[in-house]
């Protein structure tokens, strides 16, 4: 099978960081589909993966085909070398199977060939169906149950199209389980091979991190970070800590907070770093906050503390907070779960991001974990885990309907 | 061209050969990516339906159908019987042709309809965007409130449930958008 994966970056890395780890998962399952990557953005793209070159609108990576979402006429010259390319990209046949990912719609110039039927029509005149099949974004509220493997409707009859729903629950595709992930997480599980995880995760991002201390990350959208600090702080004055602040529009914000707490403790600014690393730094974490829905589903599956700051959309980011709070209650006690859910809600209520917004969250209860809170952040990991891998799931779905 | 944020309980489409009516819309969720819906249709040519799941980026082609202004003479059992306001002829529909249209409708209702044909059959009905109906059981109103920011349940005079600010009470008259069921004003 060839899957078409289409994806239209959106805002930051989030979507194409998807995409890219479910090639990576698709790509190491037993007979793995064949993989076109069409991509509306490859400069984004490149900073996750270097080996992408922005500049080439077609390019092998991995064994897949990358191509650029303007298509082949978009040097405006059909006839050169990039329309032979495009064309050289499909010289098996048109497109069958079309995965949509975060309802990304479809590239004009791969929109008329999906929907040509003439394309489509063997020497007997039958027509071949296309299959497409949009990959929501995850979410842990209760709907993803209800519209996943929904069948959903095209304006022709031999282009059919279903939903694929990521999630938390067996009732959804589950979470992608990519397996240089699952491996760090399994390292990071034991102290020995936790310790050289980080040495190597250090070394090779050239920080000067001690891997024995306790290890905080720190990456959300732009707030007042002063009570996540002062609660690290806290810590800090009994537990040697390094805490490391990510790229990006939180990163400014924690130093703020950091300075003005007078630098309590080891505070490593992270450059931008590519998936895999990111991954493995994720993977090795104490404590955790997260922003962004692939972060959150890697956060969740290291099984260890966490708290996820959602993106705010007018407020109605509370919902999603609520589903993913209702998801983990069942795996903790209620006197361990009620400064955890309190965390999850103090961080999450606000209109809008700003440098002043200030909530109530403390993180104590995350940062020195009780044995029932340790044991719950591994347990609902552990459930994930059990759910099945996204990419896996996927593919048995894709098979049943081709 | 209908996109799907254009389809309601009523709208006729073509998708491939099919020609499909929307009956209920079972819950739509936003984000970041648009609009994901799910709703129950009927397919027009075959009679079958099916729940289906529609994200945003699909577009359809609209079947321009016959409408017809009509009203509502009476209500049978499950047979919901329209008179048409120029030709004074009398169109049988089920409940499920209705689709969720028919939880809005009381046998007093006196408002027009659009009632749609296809191939000489009613196929469904298009109701007014807004409606008025009686509150005829909620919990206490609470006074004060008027934010609408809190809501409870209501059953309206029509049978239906749906969510009202807290002020509203037993015989409160409101103002209720069809497309979804949800509460837009209190009718003073």
């Amino acid at each position: 099978m060839t899957i078409d994966a289409l994806c239209r970056v959106v805002d930051n890395y989030g979507d194409i960081g998807v995409v890219y780890r479910l090639a990576r998962a698709l790509s190491a399952l037993p007979d793995p589909p064949r993989l076109r990557l069409v991509v509306d953005d490859l400069s984004a793209f490149s900073l996750l993966e270097p080996a992408v070159d922005p500049a080439l609108p077609v390019q092998s990576l991995r064994g897949w085909t990358v191509l650029d979402w303007a298509g082949p006429d978009a040097s405006g010259s059909p006839h050169g070398s990039r329309a032979r390319s495009y064309a050289d990209a499909y010289a098996d046949g048109p497109p069958r199977v079309v995965l949509e990912c975060f309802a990304c719609g479809r590239p004009d110039w791969l929109e008329e060939v999906l929907f040509d039927d003439s394309r489509y029509r063997d020497a007997g005149g039958a027509v071949a169906t296309r299959t497409i099949v949009n990959l929501e974004y995850l979410s842990a509220e209760a709907y993803p149950d209800e519209f996943h493997r929904l069948p959903s409707l095209t304006r022709s009859s031999s282009v059919r199209k279903h939903m694929f729903m990521p999630g938390f629950t067996p009732a959804t595709g589950g979470l992608i389980l990519d397996r240089e992930f699952v491996e760090a997480v399994r390292l990071a599980a034991e102290p020995g091979p936790r310790r050289a995880l980080r040495a190597a995760i250090a070394g090779g991002l050239g920080l000067s991190a001690d891997p024995d201390r306790f290890w905080a990350l720190l990456f959300g959208y732009e707030r007042d970070y002063g009570p996540i600090v002062d609660d690290l702080a806290a810590l800090s004055r009994s537990t040697p800590m390094v805490v490391f602040a990510a790229a990006g529009k939180s990163r400014p914000c924690v130093e703020a907070a950091w300075e003005r707490a007078g630098r309590p403790f080891e505070l490593v600014r992270l450059p931008f770093i590519n998936q895999r690393d990111w991954d493995r730094l994720l993977a090795a974490m104490d404590f955790s906050l997260v922003r962004g829905e692939d972060s959150l589903s890697r956060a969740a599956l290291a099984g260890r503390p966490f708290l996820w700051h959602a993106y705010p959309q007018g407020g109605d980011q509370s919902l999603k907070v609520r589903g993913l709070v209702e998801r983990m209650r069942p795996f903790f006690g209620p006197d361990d779960f009620e400064p955890l859910e309190a965390a999850f809600e103090a961080v999450n209520d606000r209109i809008d991001d700003s440098p002043t917004v200030r909530g109530s969250e403390r993180v104590s209860a995350m940062l020195e974990p009780s044995a029932g809170v340790r044991a719950g952040f591994a347990a609902f990991s552990e459930r994930l885990l059990n759910n099945g891998d996204l990419a896996a799931n996927l593919m048995t779905f894709l098979r049943g309907l081709v | 061209m209908l996109m799907t944020s254009d389809l309601r309980v009523g709208t006729v489409f073509k998708s491939g050969k099919d020609v499909v009516v929307v009956q209920r819309m079972l819950g739509n969720k936003g984000g970041r990516g648009g609009v994901v819906v799910k709703m129950r249709v009927k397919n027009l040519l075959t009679g079958s339906t099916a729940d289906l799941g529609l994200d945003s980026g699909e577009k359809f082609e609209e079947v321009m159908l016959d409408q017809h202004k009509m009203r509502l003479s009476f209500i049978d059992g499950d047979n919901y019987v329209f008179m048409d306001q120029e030709s004074f002829e009398q169109y049988e529909l089920t409940k499920e042709d209705l689709g969720d249209n028919a939880q809005y409708i009381t046998p007093e209702d006196d408002f027009d309809v659009e009632i749609t044909f296809y191939e000489g059959k009613p196929v469904g009905v298009v109701l007014p965007i807004s409606i008025e109906r009686t509150i005829t059981y909620c919990e206490p109103g609470i006074k004060g409130d008027t934010s609408g920011k809190s809501t409870k349940p209501a059953t309206l005079d029509s049978g239906c449930v749906v969510q009202v600010p807290l002020f509203c009470d037993i015989g409160t008259r409101i103002r209720l958008d069809t497309r979804d069921g949800t509460f837009q004003e209190r009718v003073k």
